[in-house]
């Protein structure tokens, strides 16, 4: 017992010691904890609440949809690029006996529709936004029943608003928007499990572009069907476009039915999409941001160990005197080994609980099901499987990296570790010569950055990884442009913010401790006559150059990571050169600006203090 | 026993040979064990024919030795105070220097740390010229380690001097 | 005046270098005046504590005085900033250090030329400098050795070495002798003199007798205070057979 308490003493001491370090080591491991923790709380969240949903409204099997002469819709694929743009409305409304003959196709066996529909402007205040309206004077239909969470059906001059759509807008029974140019209220809230949630509802009639009007993101409103039309002939509103829900008798057999009847060639044809694209539609949404998570908890984590990795190496050789002492004084290798364990695996528990909490708390940003599905915006379980892999993330981080520096102090012998100053710095010749040759700080900085190559490495990774992401975020911006719906954009943002600030964190550790490092050689190189500028300046050049490396090497990197992303499908890369060079010098001046006030730190101490060989 | 040591013990009063040896043996503590009670009265009967002491018997008393009081003359007072001034280094003869200090103090002769102080530049004059012999000497003559030690001699009998000086200015402190 | 001024090429007054506050106020050198004149070599001796080394720091611009004035070549030390303190660092002031201080991943050629680069010259001349000044201190065989092959002497010779490196007006040496045996102590002090004999001004804190008999000047230090300035003029009472136990 005697033991235990003494191992828990001298581990809280020294983090007590040290505890700006211990902070350091405590956040490093935190974050990743975090992303990994709200990664798996979101997996899996989709397929319940669209079956709900779809069993409670009569969801349909097969949608069908005419649009208006000359359109060109393009349709639910995910391969839009910024260049096929379709424009319709050129002139007149479509023709809804294109799709009276589906209602009688084989396999069908209940209809409902078809429906005029057209893509207007919302207005409400300053606010606006597209808005696909349906036109439909009874909810009550045998497929597709929009079900009523709140007020009552649509009336003329009245509007039923869809629940994700209104929760986005804010809106409330009894508010009153403008549909292209007229006035209407909202008489109720509904869902439906015919169109996936705003704002991603693309998949559901077709995606294009028509002035101000964008079909890739609008709301759904459900009005009366001559106030449909009547919209519909508001000049910012495309022409009426029909559309017809089927139930078949083998829900199954859906997408084959869609692929059978689909008369894409003609442009007046329908366009048929079966229920497994429009779910896919919803779940491809959540599962592009589940993917992005889970990259970006990859990257966290081994950033994390990174930083890890140099803080602990950091420390090493205070970390090996104090086992001499330890072991001086009695106590046995295990002992040793077990103080050391102990100390990182308290810090990595600590760290395993606040990555919880914080993933517990950002998770309903993210949010599973919005509110347009049945199940209600909960926030995603921590279940047991989460909460165990956190901790073993943390700890595993933790002990990994202290395990072979604490089994090697424990076997050394005594005098050794008492005496050690740390590992030597390797000599390079090459560097030296080369060195010669450059200015006092650039001299300096390259002397003092090949002191120690792992942690230049470390350097070079961390930004390497960081840009990487940058550039293949950028890539895809480029590539893909705004077909990346606002919840992928939302999830790669929180990824990205939370990589630069882990990285930027790395830099700051690593700056850190070779300015703690190099205290000595700094001090002696201001007695031999370098002014406190050009130490700064050194220091700086040291993290500077492998932060231009690594900046450098993101560009490839991230190349590689866009095309893993994808998976080989989707337009061709388009590098947005300019920006490439933007991420290139930001990152070269983010790491500038962090590493400054270490650097000045680490030169501004006056050398008389560090020289002294004994106090006289 | 150095015949200066005696003499500078007569310096402040005369005395009895009985209270010579006690106050020798004061001064000398362990290091004068070993030293044998009849040697100072020989010292003294040598000195007192050499005209440098006096010895009066006291008066009504048998004739024995230590029943006789002995006194500095003129001479003896001049020798005294010449050895005392005297910064010869007479080798590793570290007694007598220490009762040098404690005769000078005793009988206000001379500062004490006036003693040390002189005799320290003297050392470090020796010092010097050794060691700048030592320095002219090339490296692996035959000569260089009897220069060394000369050198090193000198530089521990110097440490010595320091720690007379510390010990004797807190004398003067009490 | 002028005279007297041209040939000083240090000179202190009223030098106080205090730490801590109210009771724990440590005075560690407590109002020090000095002149060094050009080519004389000047000891300051004391026990441990003393406050010689804390001196050594401020006259060479390693440390801040908290009152005083310091006049170095010719300038006013006291007052400037960091940068123009390490320039003079870098051209007026050479330092020797008790552990040495040598870089261990460099040879001794590139550790002697090191304060030349730091300088800004080329490589070319730093390197020939470090090799003319190697065989000054009787290393050249050794340049390309790495500090950890070198013997105690060796190393503070090469360190010596760098300390000419920018042809300073004063050497400053901080117990050069205090991490050596007595073998290589006696190759310290054949260095010293020969740079005294060209007229190198040296100022030496230790507490080894044997630099400062040497010395032109030997001051010595109590409690950040000089108490005592001694000059070792005229000859010896003895000789060296005397001393060598020879004779009578």
């Amino acid at each position: 017992m005697g033991k235990v308490l003494l191992v828990c003493r001298l581990a809280v001491k020294d983090i007590r010691y040290r505890p700006a370090q211990a902070l350091l080591l405590l956040l490093a491991i935190a974050t990743g904890a975090a992303t990994l923790a709200l990664g798996l709380a979101l997996h899996g969240t989709t397929d319940d609440p669209y079956a709900r949903t779809r069993a409670a409204t009569k969801g349909p099997d097969v949608v069908a949809v005419v649009f208006p002469d000359g359109s060109q819709a393009p349709g639910p694929t995910t391969s839009v690029g910024p260049g096929s743009q379709g424009a319709p409305g050129i002139s007149g409304s479509a023709d809804p006996r294109e799709l009276v003959r589906l209602e009688h196709a084989p396999g069908v066996a209940a209809y409902s529709g078809p429906f005029p529909v057209t893509w207007a402007l919302i207005r409400m205040g300053r606010k606006t936004a597209s808005a696909e309206v349906e036109g439909r004077d009874a909810a009550r239909t045998l497929v597709d029943r929009p079900k009523l969470l709140q007020g009552g059906w649509v009336r003329p001059g009245g509007v039923v608003v869809e629940a994700s759509f209104a929760s986005a807008l804010g809106l409330r029974i009894g508010d009153r928007l403008s549909l292209g140019g007229s006035s209407y209220d909202v008489t109720g809230i509904a869902i439906t499990a015919a169109i996936p949630d705003y704002p991603d509802v693309c998949s559901h009639l077709g995606c294009f572009l028509a002035g101000a009007i964008s079909a890739y993101d609008p709301g759904l409103i459900w009005a009366t069907e001559p106030d449909a039309a009547r919209i519909a002939r508001s000049g910012t509103s495309t022409p009426l476009a029909y559309f017809l829900n089927l139930k078949l008798s083998d829900p199954d057999g859906a997408g084959a039915f869609a692929d059978h009847y689909d008369a894409s060639a003609s442009p007046t044809a329908p366009y048929l999409y079966s229920w497994q694209r429009i779910r896919d539609g919803d779940a491809q949404v959540i599962a592009k941001v589940q993917q992005v998570l889970f990259i970006g908890s990859w990257l966290l984590a081994l950033l994390a160990i990174a930083s890890v990795v140099v803080l602990v190496g950091g420390r090493m050789a205070e970390q090996t005197r104090r086992v001499g002492l330890l072991k001086a004084v009695g106590g046995t290798p295990g002992l040793v080994a077990v103080v050391l364990i102990f100390e990182h695996a308290l810090i990595g528990l600590c760290a395993a609980g606040m990555g919880l909490l914080a993933g517990w708390l950002t998770a309903p940003l993210l949010d599973g099901p919005g509110a347009g599905l049945l199940g209600a915006p909960n926030s995603p379980s921590l279940g047991a499987a989460t909460f165990g892999s956190v901790v073993a993330l943390a700890l595993g981080v933790a002990m990994v990296a202290t395990f072979l520096p604490a089994v090697r102090a424990a076997r050394q012998s005594t005098v050794a570790a008492l005496e050690d100053t740390g590992r030597a710095p390797r000599r390079r010749v090459l560097v030296i010569k080369f060195s010669a040759h450059l200015t006092a700080p650039l001299l300096l900085g390259i002397r003092l950055a090949v002191r120690r190559p792992r942690r230049l490495l470390l350097g070079v990774f961390s930004i390497a990884v960081t840009a990487s992401t940058l550039v293949a975020v950028l890539i895809g911006y480029a590539s893909e442009g705004s077909f990346l719906g606002p919840r992928q954009l939302q999830a790669i943002t929180i990824i990205v913010v939370m990589l630069v600030i882990l990285a930027a964190v790395n830099m700051v550790f690593i700056a850190w401790t070779t300015a703690l490092d190099t205290r000595h050689p700094a001090a002696l190189a201001r007695a031999l006559g370098a002014s406190p500028d050009q130490i700064t300046a050194g220091l700086s050049a040291a993290q500077l150059l492998p932060a231009l490396a690594g900046a450098l090497l993101g560009i490839p990197g991230g190349i590689a990571f866009f095309y893993a992303a994808r998976n080989g499908a989707g337009p061709a890369m388009v590098l947005p050169v300019p920006w490439l060079a933007v991420v290139v010098a930001g990152t070269v001046l983010a790491v500038a600006v962090l590493t400054a006030i270490p650097a000045r730190i680490g030169a501004r101490r006056l050398p008389g203090e560090m020289l002294q060989a004994e106090a006289t | 026993m150095q015949q200066e040591v005696v003499l500078a013990l007569l310096a402040k009063e005369p005395s009895h040979g009985y209270q010579l040896r006690a106050r020798l043996q004061q001064a000398l503590g362990p290091a004068g064990d070993a030293m044998n009670a009849g040697q100072i009265y020989v010292t003294l009967s040598r000195l007192e024919r050499s005209g440098l002491v006096t010895c009066e018997q006291a008066a009504g008393l048998p004739d024995r030795p230590d029943r006789k009081v002995y006194a500095l003359t003129a001479a003896g007072q001049q020798r005294v105070s010449a050895w005392v001034a005297d910064v010869s280094w007479p080798g590793p003869g570290l007694a007598e220097f220490h009762l040098k200090l404690i005769a000078a103090a005793v009988a206000r002769l001379a500062d004490p740390l006036a003693i040390i102080d002189a005799q320290r530049r003297e050392l470090l004059r020796r010092l010097r010229d050794a060691q700048r012999a030592a320095i002219a000497e090339p490296a692996h003559s035959d000569a260089a380690p009897l220069l060394e030690g000369i050198v090193l001699r000198l530089q521990a009998d110097l440490r010595w001097l320091e720690a007379c000086e510390r010990n004797w200015t807190g004398r003067e402190d009490r | 005046m002028t005279g007297e001024r041209r040939g000083r090429v240090l000179r202190a007054r009223g030098l106080r270098k205090e730490y801590g506050r109210g009771a724990g106020l440590v005075r560690a050198v407590d109002g020090v005046d000095l002149d060094v004149t050009a080519g004389e070599m000047l000891a300051v001796m004391g026990p441990s504590g003393c406050g010689k080394s804390t001196l050594l720091h401020l006259l060479g611009g390693l440390d801040r005085a908290t009152a005083g004035e310091i006049w170095l070549a010719g300038q006013r030390t006291d007052r400037l900033s960091e940068r123009e303190l390490a320039r003079l660092r870098c051209e007026a002031v050479g330092f020797v250090f008790q552990a040495f201080h040598l870089m261990d991943e460099l040879t001794a050629a590139e550790n002697v030329e090191l304060p030349a680069l730091l300088a800004g010259r080329s490589p070319r001349v730093a390197r020939r400098q470090a090799a003319d000044l190697l065989e000054r201190v009787g290393l050249a065989d050794r340049a390309t050795f790495l500090p950890a092959a070198l013997s105690g002497g060796q190393r503070q010779r090469v360190a010596i070495a760098r300390a000419l490196a920018n042809a300073p007006a004063v050497v400053l040496a901080d117990e050069p002798t205090g991490n050596l045996d007595s073998a290589a102590t006696l190759e310290v002090l054949r260095l010293f003199d020969s740079l005294h004999a060209v007229g190198q001004t040296l100022i030496v804190v230790t507490h080894d007798s044997r630099i400062a008999a040497t010395a032109d000047r030997m001051i010595s230090m109590r409690d950040g205070a000089f108490i005592d300035e001694t000059r070792l003029t005229g000859g010896t009472s003895g000789n060296l057979a005397d001393l060598a136990g020879l004779g009578g």
